[in-house]
């Protein structure tokens, strides 16, 4: 089967390969020209994991066309903020035949929509899923055992999604759960940020302990207000993805937080890194969000005061330490 | 011109064939899985014995007999039982049109309606149905629905709140030039004869609300998606049953709207639209009986009520002639027809995304190269589909003056007393008249917030509501609220009003209940707060939960609809419904 990426960032490098390892014929879409030329080239995408050597079933390309009239199933990799964009763009060849699966963590600003909710008004597809769990890129193109969760209403969008992607290194669990998932891997992006602070403020595992804890409390928290179910907090793309971001010095979210802590700016971390942190517009977005359904988020608030209203990290610890005196919480 | 109205002038000559293709269907169908026909028959007899139980009824030896048999039966005797039950049973079902009759009621029913609205006998407004069309005006997309009902099937989703939904919406469709729909009527609506006559005559099928089992709902989709597929035009109410609060309908019964996906795939030529309509009362006939039985137990309401308004003549006559009696007195409102995946759609029939591009809708439908029923699909697509005709209900409902009144002044004494429960609440109305300009100033607050949701397309305004002032809107409430019911909900009092009713304040109150007006609301509020404030407010906010769940000031309400955008399970609307405070 010809299967589509598009995006041609770690992640979508990554899946191309391992599409291409279960067999299958990769359109592989991207911005950049001479990536592209590159990868059908030499087999290596030169911008991400270089390393990576791509069979020679993908085939990259940067012709959006394309995807949609070659190819049933897409899977969508790009950074939140150009989905809709992309979206549009490509729905002019997209039927209600085509299978659309995402594999973008984030939340859009302002409308607070979920990346699912952007496909579907920018398209005429209905046959919508998310891709999601503790998937570092990088370990997955090395082959190592990782594992995600397809999240759908349609089962044949779980159930194509699983197919394409299960090989003996990657497996795929299925779920219907599309808000629960897209919720936990948005939002765990916040807790890497935070995760990062922590580690760059010296703190041991104690520490990092109690974020994730009390972190996947609060994703879980904010999801179920939006109709997600516990279980899915509780499985890969919850406590699963939010321990792989927090513990691994890899994740783009960890590193800003360490920056942070090392007493850089926001402004100078941003403009020195090559890939979207997703977490930085996730913070605000979710802390928008949680302050107008009214649910509870202290390490949210937390992060975001460090971002966006110049408070220093130990005066925020300080305050998060502090909070169970005013605010007796049931610890689930 | 007949043929030019639909397929349902033919219904009389075709209906013969109709049964018989329900019955070779559901038999096929059934017959399909050794072992399924026990199963069948076991849940037709079990559910049956359970209704008859205490009836004495020669039914239920019947059933008894065939329960004790079942287990020694062979399979072609139950086959024999199972052809004899759905002859029985689509035979009960089927509906008839005749024309003739069809063209007396178009040439009576007018006159009727007239005589019932202005009882001194006027020649002239009878000869023409100017009289009623003062007073229900019908609006919104009729020149689309017309020129779709030439190109495809229709099936036609109000929103209902009184048994007189059905004759408003049948003189609507006269009125307007649209074709007549069938429909499936409540079996207790045929015990009149007169009203059963009409019906019966007049595309109305029958639907036993008491029969339960699977074999009864598995005829009654059947027999209504052959409908479709054929090219009847289709009138299901997808709120299942009146909304007992008066609230919009939200959860929405998707059986019915089903069969529509069935009927695409079996005859793909014929495509099917979906048309959205809301009924907008000032009053409701129904009212009282409908909140008392919202109230008595949330959840256990009875589904089927014999004993309402709607089955007293005189009360019917009474609310004709009296609540119709003002002019705009109601409004239908047809929205924008969709496909069965929610697309809009434009008068040639074809359907186009969001983004205004046309979509082939055939590939929903496709399993490879074929058109194929997928169940796990198909029960998504109509999920989704509810979804959107839910989001539509709200955006046309029409807001009148008497839901705004209700809904100002109900909120407002809750607000003054939120610790008492709904139940204990409505049973004890403010001792004193409210004064008048608290009255007129809490409506002018509700007026605003339903203006800013106008503006956004979340809600449409009755006339009077739009053009204000807010005397004139309390006055025109005033008036209908004295009108009809037993006691006049509120009157005017000195300086003040009088609320008699508090069960029916909160009934015209739930009509708006579902439109975050108290969000809208609430933001105004804070919007009004000094500016110096706001540090104050972010920071209790982020570190107090309880504060929180007042809005933020600076988002806008997200707008309903979308993938995914359905009501969590757990009955959120319930909460709202009643007391239509925030959560």
């Amino acid at each position: 089967m010809r299967v589509g990426v598009v995006g041609g960032g770690s992640w979508g490098t990554a899946l191309a390969q391992l599409l291409a390892d279960n067999g299958n014929d990769v359109l592989f879409w991207m911005r950049h020209g001479e990536a592209a030329e590159a990868i059908n080239r030499t087999r290596h995408n030169p911008r991400y994991l270089p390393e990576v050597e791509l069979g020679p079933g993908v085939q990259a390309t940067t012709e959006l066309a394309r995807i949609g009239s070659e190819c049933r199933v897409v899977l969508m990799v790009v950074p939140s903020h150009g989905l809709r964009a992309v979206a549009r763009e490509l729905g002019d060849q997209l039927d209600g035949g085509h299978v659309l699966i995402h594999g973008v963590k984030g939340i859009e600003p302002v409308t607070y929509k979920r990346m699912t909710q952007i496909l579907r008004e920018e398209t005429c597809c209905r046959k919508i899923g998310v891709l999601s769990g503790p998937n570092l890129a990088k370990e997955v193109a090395l082959r190592q055992p990782s594992a995600a969760v397809i999240a759908s209403h349609f089962d044949e969008v779980v159930q194509t999604g699983r197919e394409l992607l299960w090989s003996s290194s990657f497996r795929v669990y299925g779920s219907s759960d599309v808000v629960g998932v897209e919720f936990a891997g948005a939002v765990k992006n916040v807790m890497a940020i935070a995760a990062g602070l922590a580690q760059g403020l010296g703190f041991g595992m104690n520490t990092m302990a109690l974020l994730v804890t009390r972190g996947l409390a609060e994703i879980a928290r904010l999801g179920m207000a939006e109709g997600a179910r516990l279980e899915s907090f509780q499985g890969l793309a919850g406590i699963g993805d939010l321990m792989a971001t927090c513990f691994s010095p890899l994740s783009r979210n960890h590193r800003v937080g360490e920056r942070l802590a090392s007493g850089q700016t926001l402004d100078e971390i941003v403009r020195s890194m090559d890939q979207v942190a997703e977490g930085i517009k996730t913070t605000r977005t979710v802390h928008e969000l949680a302050s107008e359904l009214g649910v509870y988020m202290p390490i949210t608030a937390g992060v975001h005061r460090i971002l966006f209203e110049a408070v220093s990290p130990r005066e925020v610890l300080a305050d998060l330490m502090d909070i169970t005196r005013y605010v007796y919480e049931f610890a689930p | 011109m007949d043929g030019e109205l639909g397929r349902i002038f033919e219904l009389e000559r075709e209906r013969e064939r109709i049964v018989r293709t329900v019955v070779e269907r559901e038999a096929a169908r059934k017959m399909a899985a050794p072992g399924l026909l026990e199963l069948i028959l076991n849940d037709a007899a079990f559910f049956e014995i359970a209704r008859l139980e205490d009836s004495g009824s020669s039914e239920l030896a019947r059933w008894r007999s065939l329960y004790r048999r079942l287990g020694r039966m062979d399979e072609e005797q139950r086959r024999a039982e199972l052809l004899g039950l759905l002859e029985r049973y689509a035979g009960d079902v089927v509906g008839n049109f005749r024309p003739g009759v069809y063209r007396f009621a178009t040439r009576v029913v007018p006159v009727g309606l007239s005589l019932l609205m202005r009882p001194q006998l006027n020649l002239d407004r009878l000869l023409n149905l100017s009289t009623v069309r003062e007073r229900i005006l019908v609006q919104g997309e009729i020149p689309l629905v017309r020129q779709l009902a030439r190109r495809g099937t229709l099936i036609l989703a109000p929103t209902h709140l009184s048994n007189l939904d059905s004759i408003v919406i049948g003189w609507s469709l006269l009125s307007n030039d649209l074709p007549p729909f069938t429909y499936g009527a409540g079996k207790n609506l045929f015990f009149n004869p007169l009203i059963s006559f009409f019906m019966h005559n007049l595309g109305a099928y029958k639907v036993d609300r008491r029969l339960k089992f699977t074999l009864y709902k598995d005829v009654l989709k059947a027999y209504s998606q052959v409908l479709l597929e054929e090219g009847y035009h289709s009138l299901f109410f997808p709120g299942g049953t009146r909304s007992r609060s008066g609230a919009v309908e939200n959860k929405l019964k998707l059986g019915l709207l089903g069969t529509g996906i069935a009927a695409a795939i079996a005859n793909p030529e014929r495509p099917i639209f979906v048309v959205p309509c809301t009924l907008n009362y000032h009053l409701v006939l129904e009212a009282e009986t409908l909140i008392d039985d919202y109230l008595k137990e949330q959840g256990t309401s009875r589904y089927i009520i014999e004993d309402d308004e709607s089955s007293r003549l005189s009360r019917v006559l009474a609310y004709a002639r009296k609540s119709l009696a003002l002019d705009a007195s109601m409004v239908i409102h047809y929205g924008a027809p969709m496909d069965l995946w929610g697309n809009r759609v434009d008068p040639q029939g074809v359907s186009f995304d969001d983004r205004g591009r046309p979509v082939d809708t055939r590939r929903y439908l496709m399993v490879g190269d074929r058109l194929e029923a997928s169940p796990q699909r198909d029960a998504e697509y109509v999920v989704e589909l509810g979804a959107k005709l839910a989001a539509a209900f709200h955006r046309n409902t029409v807001a009148l003056s008497t839901h705004l009144v209700a809904y100002a002044l109900f909120s407002y004494l809750r607000r003054q007393r939120p610790e008492v429960d709904l139940y204990a609440f409505v049973r004890m109305p403010p001792a004193e008249p409210l004064a008048l300009v608290t009255v007129m100033q809490e409506s002018e607050r509700v007026r605003n917030a339903l203006l800013q949701l106008a503006d956004r397309g979340r809600i449409l305004l009755g006339s009077q509501v739009r053009k204000g002032p807010v005397e004139a809107i309390v006055a025109g409430a005033l008036r209908y609220f004295g009108m009809y019911h037993k006691r006049p909900v509120m009157v005017r009092e000195g300086d003040g009003i009088r609320i008699n009713d508090m069960k029916l304040l909160l009934y015209y109150h739930n009509r708006l209940a579902d439109f975050d007006l108290e969000r809208v609301l609430a933001r105004d509020l804070v919007a009004a707060l000094p500016a110096s404030t706001s540090p104050l407010r972010a920071a209790s906010a982020s570190l107090d939960p309880g504060f929180a769940a007042t809005p933020d000031g600076v988002r806008t309400a997200r707008v309903a609809g979308g993938y995914a955008d359905r009501q969590p399970e757990a009955g959120s609307s319930e909460a709202s419904n009643s007391t239509g405070g925030p959560r």
